[in-house]
């Protein structure tokens, strides 16, 4: 009943979290030492040419005036426009947004179907061979650099095996399906195009897999040490007295309690791995926000950087609403309001 | 005469391993109980009475716990040498348990339905495959658990929690603590187990629910012919719930008699400490009289009897040797030298 007074509060606290953020980043991107504009003009751009791309960006006026002008934009639909490539930051958002999106939800599901596993099997086997096994997996994945695993990932894959194609999220010849959400996953299943949804599960599977590595490990570590705690808990020796099999006590009772815990590194994974993409789309040339979001930034194109950081600002904070969310559905001590 | 006991224990050792050395925490415990029994373990913090009770339904963590040596029946049949899946339809077939915290003993992240039926269940099952709940839209799994869930609301009206049939899908912290106890009163009951070890179940709560819950137990004796063994420091508690009393001090039963008798006719010297140390209403007593000392350290406990620096009449054969239980009176069995066999 209060739930959805609670939510609404919640939603709308998003919105000082974004002035706040959106001042945060639009002072970096403006005051950090560097001109954009020369570094767009070019090397042989005269005073002129400057001044000229200056007031048409706005930026001959004084920041307040600038930062209002940003955010009235915003509220628009008018994020900006890229000093580099002169085209409008939100269609470009809207074009690389899902393929990270897509690649970072791919990568958290596979990390939770297995991390969440590994890490029960490493508390029920506490200090006997499965537990070692996991945990120097874990401590394996979290320590080589991403980078190295995902070349290592494509050799194997890619050309030993053969079997995963291993950069780009459909071949060249092979139309994207339709866009409505524009993750081609989806997208393809609402065509019912099994045929591309097929391809585009071959794609992606390898960027994700590598990309999982690091959440595999924190998700598996957080796992089997709350698996553990619980596993101390007074109800778990009751209910093993009354002849509860065990079995069910740990899959039924006692992962529930562990789970809260786990939500939450699972849900700081998802923020995590957004911004890990970067190296991963690189490597697999996966046609992503991170990709767009290093080329802004070494170039200091601050609108788009602007766009990216406020995209992420929204997508984190609708991130910690769901996991609140999600704690009330696994514990009903918690209370909204 | 072994043949009729439900609950041997003989001679039973438990060592547990700790980082200051090998703590000697039973060292030869002997109990015997009938069905119908109700029996009281009485003995300070740390004397072994709830590892006692641990050991029948084998929860003592092992490792770092180890028994070295002894043995436990229940009906004849040798619990030691089970292995954990025969352990587990042992559990659920003959035993129920109720400890001393209902506040942490519940799980508080499930209905009091989910954890009643549950217990109904698999206690009914004794180790066969119970269908699990996903499988609900199969009809005969929809009507086994709802026949678990009548048998479990008629549970919580035995054990005095009132409108089940509506609060059974509260969860436990929507309960008293008093109610909580109830409910694992219930959760231990499901399956009517041929015996009920009840750990301390009163020692968390308040006065008042404390008596209710003694009350409640009693009752079911009367009513179902439970056997219990009832587990508590408290000798108030054993005086009014109990039949016959075994007395433990440092891993070793003492002193084991009808509970009239041992209040009348104490004998082990630790007994009638124990028992003048409970508070009278008469102040003319002088204050609380104590028994001199300490409880003794388990890893490197008195040779001997275990209790002969605080007992008074201690004497040379005390330091040396373990005395053997000797009877001293009606089915009254003592451990002290005070009382050789002959006489």
């Amino acid at each position: 009943m209060n739930l959805r007074f609670y939510l609404l509060r919640r939603i709308a606290l998003i919105v000082p979290t974004l002035i706040g953020l959106s001042i945060l980043t639009f002072s970096i991107a403006r005051l950090v030492p560097g001109d954009p504009v020369g570094l767009a003009a070019g090397p042989q751009a005269t005073a002129e040419i400057k001044e000229a791309l200056r007031r048409e960006f706005g930026l001959d006026q004084p920041l307040p005036v600038q930062y209002i002008n940003y955010m009235a934009g915003l509220f628009r639909g008018d994020w900006g426009q890229s000093l580099y490539t002169r085209r409008d930051v939100l269609p470009d958002l809207r074009t690389f947004w899902p393929a990270t999106l897509e690649l970072t939800t791919i990568a958290v599901i596979i990390a939770t179907l297995l991390g969440v596993p590994a890490g029960v099997i490493s508390a029920m086997y506490r200090n006997r061979l499965p537990d070692h096994i996991a945990r120097i997996l874990s401590l394996f994945f979290v320590s080589f650099p991403a980078f190295w695993l995902a070349m290592i990932f494509q050799t194997w894959f890619g050309r030993d095996l053969g079997m995963f194609p291993i950069n780009k999220r459909l071949p060249v010849l092979v139309a994207p399906p339709a866009t409505t959400t524009g993750l081609f996953l989806i997208d393809s299943l609402i065509q019912l195009d099994f045929e591309t949804f097929l391809i585009s599960l071959k794609h992606i599977f390898v960027p994700s897999l590598v990309l999982s590595f690091s959440a595999f490990a924190s998700i598996t570590r957080i796992t089997r040490a709350s698996m553990v705690e619980a596993l101390e808990k007074d109800f778990v020796r009751m209910e093993r007295a009354i002849g509860i099999p065990y079995r069910i006590i740990i899959f039924k009772y006692v992962l529930r309690n562990a789970f809260i815990a786990t939500i939450t590194v699972i849900s700081l994974n998802f923020g995590w791995l957004m911004a890990g993409a970067i190296l991963i789309e690189t490597i697999f040339d996966w046609p992503g926000l991170g990709l767009y979001a290093v080329h802004a930034s070494l170039s200091l194109d601050f609108q788009p950087i602007m766009g990216i950081a406020f995209l992420y600002g929204v997508v984190f904070s609708l991130i910690n609403i769901l996991t609140d969310m999600v704690y009330g559905m696994l514990d009903p001590r918690i209370r909204y309001g | 005469m072994s043949m009729a006991d439900l609950l041997n224990i003989e001679d039973l050792h438990l060592e547990f391993h700790t980082y200051d050395g090998v703590a000697k925490v039973l060292a030869g415990v002997d109990l015997r109980m009938q069905r119908g029994d109700v029996l009281g373990l009485v003995g300070e913090t740390g004397c072994g009475k709830s590892m006692t009770a641990l050991s029948v339904p084998r929860l003592i963590p092992m490792p770092p716990g180890k028994i070295t040596a002894g043995r436990v029946t229940f009906d004849g049949e040798d619990i030691l040498s089970k292995s954990e899946g025969e352990m587990e339809t042992f559990r659920a077939s003959h035993l129920g348990m109720i400890f001393q915290d209902p506040v942490t003993n519940l799980n508080p992240l499930f209905t009091i339905r989910e954890q009643l039926v549950d217990s109904v269940l698999y206690q009914q099952a004794r180790g066969q495959k119970v269908p699990g709940r996903w499988k609900g839209f199969m009809p005969s799994v929809r009507q086994l658990r709802q026949e678990a869930q009548e048998r479990a609301v008629e549970l919580m009206r035995l054990t005095g929690i009132p409108d089940g049939d509506k609060r059974i899908f509260e969860y436990p912290h929507q309960f008293s603590g008093g109610m909580r106890q109830r409910v694992l009163i219930a959760m231990a009951l499901a399956g009517d187990p041929d015996l009920l070890i009840a750990d301390e179940p009163t020692t968390a709560l308040d006065v008042t629910i404390q008596a209710q819950i003694l009350r409640l137990i009693r009752s079911l004796v009367k009513q179902l012919g439970l056997t219990v063994l009832l587990i508590t420091h408290n000798l108030g508690v054993v005086a009014r719930s109990c039949e016959r009393v075994a007395v433990m001090y440092s891993g070793r039963v003492v002193e084991e008699s009808p509970v009239r008798e041992l209040f009348k006719n104490p004998k082990h010297p630790y007994t009638r400490g124990l028992i003048n140390a409970v508070p009278q209403k008469d102040v003319s007593r002088g204050g609380l009289i104590g028994i001199p000392g300490m409880i003794p350290n388990l890893i490197d406990p008195p040779a001997g009897c275990r209790f002969h620096p605080r007992c008074e009449h201690v004497m040379d054969i005390c330091r040396r040797q373990v005395p053997a239980a000797t009877s001293v009176g009606a089915e009254h069995r003592a451990s002290c030298f005070l009382y050789p066999e002959d006489a």
